[in-house]
């Protein structure tokens, strides 16, 4: 059993949630078991949210582009899931909403329609901590995918093998476990679907005609369901979504055996996605003590974590989704059919320069171009909610410890005490000095510029 | 295969030797050891350039360069067929797209070589594994974690990461670094999007130097720290040399034209970096093909014409070679929504000044197809890139057979690169080029056993009017510039004779 203490139940958190504030932190120490902890707070059922807005409901309609209304649509869209990603409290359901995006990889530039977008959204978040079986049996017939992956009107005569291909190499079972033809017959079965508007509707006649087809070894008159089932029946299924999930999770690079262990619990429980997230979140594997800040943030989880560690009430979620755009996470807009690859992948020289450019622009109120930032830090009433505020060393010590998973070095910890007290000595250190708000600036834009703040 | 954890470990060791200069803080010039680096040869001149262009999704090979007068192109592709008098004539049979207008001009004057039906063995159809199969220069049975650029680059500048060089060692125009440049020793390209917005971003990163400890978190710290020192040192030299470069010609207002006019501007600015990558993607054209195929190779032909007219302009265009890849060609039979599905085999274009230019290989055979209805490979892309490196970059033949594990035979791209006998063949003229001339003309040939051989250049009525060449040769391929311009326009026929009995002519039309 993993040991409960504060840095056991930070890593918990850094992991299954979009950072957190220090009362996020002392909340969640108040359960005294991760048992509790999770069944109460982070796989805990919560109610669904209200709808962005009313155009949820419009039907699709092409002047929708032209007028530039859905654009204005995907940013308020954007906005309000960043909101309830800043507004999740303890619980982990928007972190399974985007862990499902990336997974089930859709473009908005290909989509178009922020509607279709947003009905996708709402399936992933039904499906959060639901059963993972009939989330790929819904997804294959879901409006979005089926104008993302050409499953709308593909006919079975000729049918179109993009969706058939990526259920099986990104979906469900992976990439070497399945035969070019599998595809070929797999796609017969996927076709007959038409989107039309918010909805999509099965045309028997434009179904596949063949009295059977083989797919991954079984001659069958194949449905979705059936054919969802039997790939579900294959031994690679439940071992791919848990690696996925482990290397979201966990650690990038996937322990097998454990995944084995993983898989096997998502098969006995029918795959049904909470005993899984409760089996791994209370294992010893997930606290290995060197797993902790082996993690490199997402874009998401750097930009919402910060806002959250910052405490500010209000910040600029119009700063998000352009920062977002450079840091290569826009939501709605993963890179291809494979979502973000993550970890390494988010870093180059670029996005690295960026990440700090984000970080200051919440202390600052400036983008790096200059742009206004709104609800941005007032550094003394923040400092002031440390407990050792007043207190140079201490201080320093307990917001390292906070923002940053990793520890830094006594010479790091020297460098920041320098840059807060900015000339002065550790003795005359006060947020009540005339120059600490600019020393409190300086400080937090170090803290949040080391590069172990990039890691969780 | 993973030696990741054993190399760092030995850098950090390495770096705590040096006295603390650690992951490449420090600048020591890449050229410091005075001598060539062993794998790289001398007869190629320094300071050459690539420019990679990725075609992200799978490039449709057929509706680019196309079999325009074969039935069974036009059978298989009834809605998506594009016609051989909207086409743009190339050779025996061979079209452009409509769309390709530009690169048809530098097809003409002779600085484009097509290699036709490219790819590999057990070809795989995932956009992301063949990906990283054309990134790894990998077997389709092997998963290789490295780049081949960053393998030829780890050739280049063997001091790196202890020591890294003044200028980047590659460059990626765009946000997320490619496969094609990392290495389990770190990265070696560069990336942004405009180098003046770089230089000001990097401009709040602080400098670290401390080595982080060999702990799971700690080489994820050790990559950040790498990345955050290479920005520190190159944001400025690339700023700097963009300030110095300049574009001679106006680029169409396209992302792939902005890229390659960044390029073109460093190169022009002096900046050493020997490897370019920039990328377009919208290539996986499952469906309503035609005018988004079209659009994309509309933008490549007016980005690479200008780079390359950009390029001429300056002086600069002998140092640079340009080339195409994208993870697989697409289906020969078109699918139910008027698209394609995923393929395997397909052309790519190496375009510059120091090409030798045409069509090389045999037009793509649609009935003879794999299992999977696609078409069959002539060529491995490792031919394309050991070409490249041997007779552009200046690699030796042996470390480019180390790079990929295997040799491969180099493919008549270059003007240097040599000939290749065909089954039952002694000797190779090829086509005069330029074709129509002027001033001069460069006539080349090869031999495949030592004879002696007489070229000459004939009138129309058979007579000699002049001699280009004549003596005794050994195998291989030799390369005359030949001096025209005593001769009046019109048509003439270059003959080749040898000794073993054989003989070639072409002709040339001389336009002086």
């Amino acid at each position: 059993m993993p040991v409960w203490n504060v840095q056991n139940v930070g890593h918990l958190l850094s992991r299954t949630l979009f950072g957190y504030s220090k009362n996020d932190l002392s909340v969640a120490q108040g359960y005294g078991t991760f048992s509790d902890l999770l069944d109460q707070a982070i796989v805990k059922d919560v109610a669904l949210p209200a709808a962005p807005n009313v155009w949820v409901n419009t039907v699709p309609a092409a002047s929708q582009t032209t007028s530039g209304e859905t654009d204005a649509w995907y940013r308020e869209f954007n906005y309000w899931w960043f909101k309830l990603m800043q507004k999740e409290g303890l619980n982990m359901r928007e972190k399974m909403v985007l862990f499902f995006h990336n997974h089930f990889s859709n473009e908005r530039n290909k989509v178009v329609y922020p509607q279709n977008m947003y009905a996708q959204n709402v399936l992933f978040r039904k499906y959060a901590f639901g059963n993972f079986k009939q989330l790929v049996k819904e997804i294959s017939i879901d409006p979005s995918m089926l104008i993302y992956l050409d499953g709308n009107n593909s006919r079975g005569a000729a049918p179109n093998e993009n969706y058939a291909r990526e259920l099986m190499e990104l979906f469900t079972m992976g990439i070497g476990n399945y035969t070019e033809n599998d595809i070929k017959q797999a796609a017969k079965v996927l076709s007959g679907w038409q989107v039309s508007g918010l909805t999509a509707t099965f045309v028997a006649s434009r179904w596949y005609t063949d009295a059977s087809v083989t797919v991954l070894g079984k001659t069958a008159k194949f449905d979705l369901n059936s054919l969802i089932d039997h790939i579900f029946a294959q031994k690679a299924t439940a071992e791919f979504i848990c690696r996925k999930l482990y290397q979201e999770f966990v650690y990038y690079k996937p322990n097998e055996a454990f995944v084995v262990q993983m898989a096997a619990v998502l098969r006995s429980n029918n795959y049904e996605l909470k005993p899984l997230l409760k089996f791994l979140f209370t294992s010893d594997e997930f606290f290995t003590p060197a797993y902790i800040g082996s993690k490199i943030k997402n874009p998401t989880e750097l930009m919402v974590g910060a806002t959250k560690l910052l405490e500010l009430p209000t910040p600029d979620y119009i700063n998000l989704y352009e920062m977002s755009k450079l840091l290569q996470m826009q939501l709605f807009q993963p890179p291809n059919v494979a979502g973000w690859p993550g970890q390494r992948e988010w870093i180059s020289s670029t996005t690295y320069s960026y990440r700090g450019g984000f970080t200051d622009s919440l202390i600052t109120g400036k983008r790096f171009n200059g742009v206004a930032v709104t609800g941005k830090l007032v550094p003394v009433t923040y400092a002031q909610t440390f407990m050792n505020s007043e207190k140079a060393v201490e201080f320093v010590d307990d917001v390292s410890t906070l923002f940053l998973a990793f520890p830094i070095t006594a010479k790091k910890k020297s460098f920041l005490l320098d840059t807060l007290l900015g000339g002065t000595i550790v003795k005359n250190w006060s947020t009540y000095l005339p120059g600490a708000n600019v020393n409190l600036q300086q400080f937090f834009k170090a803290v949040m510029r080391l590069s172990e703040f990039q890691l969780c | 295969m993973k030696k990741e954890l054993t190399r760092s470990e030995f850098l950090r060791r390495m770096a705590l030797l040096s006295g603390g200069v650690g992951l490449g803080i420090s600048g020591i010039p890449g050229q410091a050891y005075g001598t060539l680096p062993t794998g790289l040869s001398a007869s190629v001149s320094g300071g050459n350039v690539l420019v990679i262009i990725q075609l992200a999704g799978g490039n449709d090979g057929l509706n680019t360069v196309i079999p325009a007068e074969n039935d069974t192109y036009f059978a298989k592709r009834p809605d998506i067929s594009i016609k051989k008098v909207d086409a743009l004539a190339l050779k025996g049979g061979m079209y452009l797209h409509p769309s390709m207008t530009g690169i048809k001009t530098l097809y003409d004057q002779g600085n484009v070589s097509i290699i036709q039906n490219v790819g590999y063995a057990n070809p795989n159809r995932s956009h992301f594994r063949a990906t990283d199969i054309w990134n790894t220069g990998s077997d389709a049975n092997v998963v290789l974690e490295e780049g081949w650029a960053a393998r030829y680059l780890a050739e280049k500048y063997p001091g790196y990461p202890i020591s890294m060089p003044l200028h980047p060692m590659a460059v990626q125009l765009g946000s997320v670094e490619s496969l094609l440049f990392q290495s389990d020793v770190g990265r070696y390209g560069t990336v942004f999007e405009d180098p003046n917005l770089f230089y000001q971003l990097v401009s709040g990163t602080l400098a670290d130097d401390e080595i982080p400890p060999a702990t799971l978190a700690g080489d994820e710290l050790a990559f950040l720290k790498q990345i955050s020192s290479a920005s520190i040192q190159y944001s400025t030299v690339i700023r700097d040399t963009a300030l110095k470069g300049a574009n001679s010609v106006s680029y169409p207002a396209t992302n792939l034209a902005k890229q390659l006019g960044i390029v073109a501007k460093l190169i022009s600015g002096g900046l050493e970096t020997p490897v370019y990558l920039c990328t377009i993607g919208g290539f996986d054209t499952h469906a309503n093909q035609l005018t988004q195929h079209a659009n994309l190779w509309k933008q490549i032909s007016d980005a690479v014409s200008a780079f390359q007219n950009d390029l001429k302009a300056q002086n600069k265009a002998e140092k640079v070679t340009l080339m195409t890849f994208s993870e697989f060609g697409r289906r020969v039979n078109q699918n139910g929504t008027t698209g394609t599905d995923h393929g395997t085999a397909a052309p790519m274009f190496v375009i510059g000044n120091t090409v030798r230019g045409g069509l090389i290989g045999a037009n793509p055979d649609l009935i003879n197809l794999d299992a999977n209805g696609d078409l069959k490979a002539s060529f491995d892309y490792r031919q394309i890139y050991s070409t490249i490196l041997t007779d552009h970059l200046g690699l030796t033949s042996s470390s480019t057979s180390t790079l990929f594990n295997k040799t491969f035979d180099r493919l008549p791209i270059y003007i240097n690169s040599p000939l290749i006998a065909e089954k039952g063949v002694r000797m190779t003229l090829l086509d005069p080029a330029p074709n129509p001339a002027f001033g001069q003309v460069r006539i080349q040939f090869a031999v495949f056993e030592a004879m002696k051989v007489e070229l000459a250049l004939y009138n129309l009525v058979g007579e000699k009017i002049g001699l280009i060449y004549t003596g005794d040769v050994l195998s291989g391929t030799f390369t005359f510039n030949f001096e025209i311009s005593t001769f009046p326009a019109g048509t003439y026929l270059v003959s080749m004779v040898s000794s073993t009995g054989d003989r070639i002519s072409k002709r040339l039309i001389i336009v002086n």
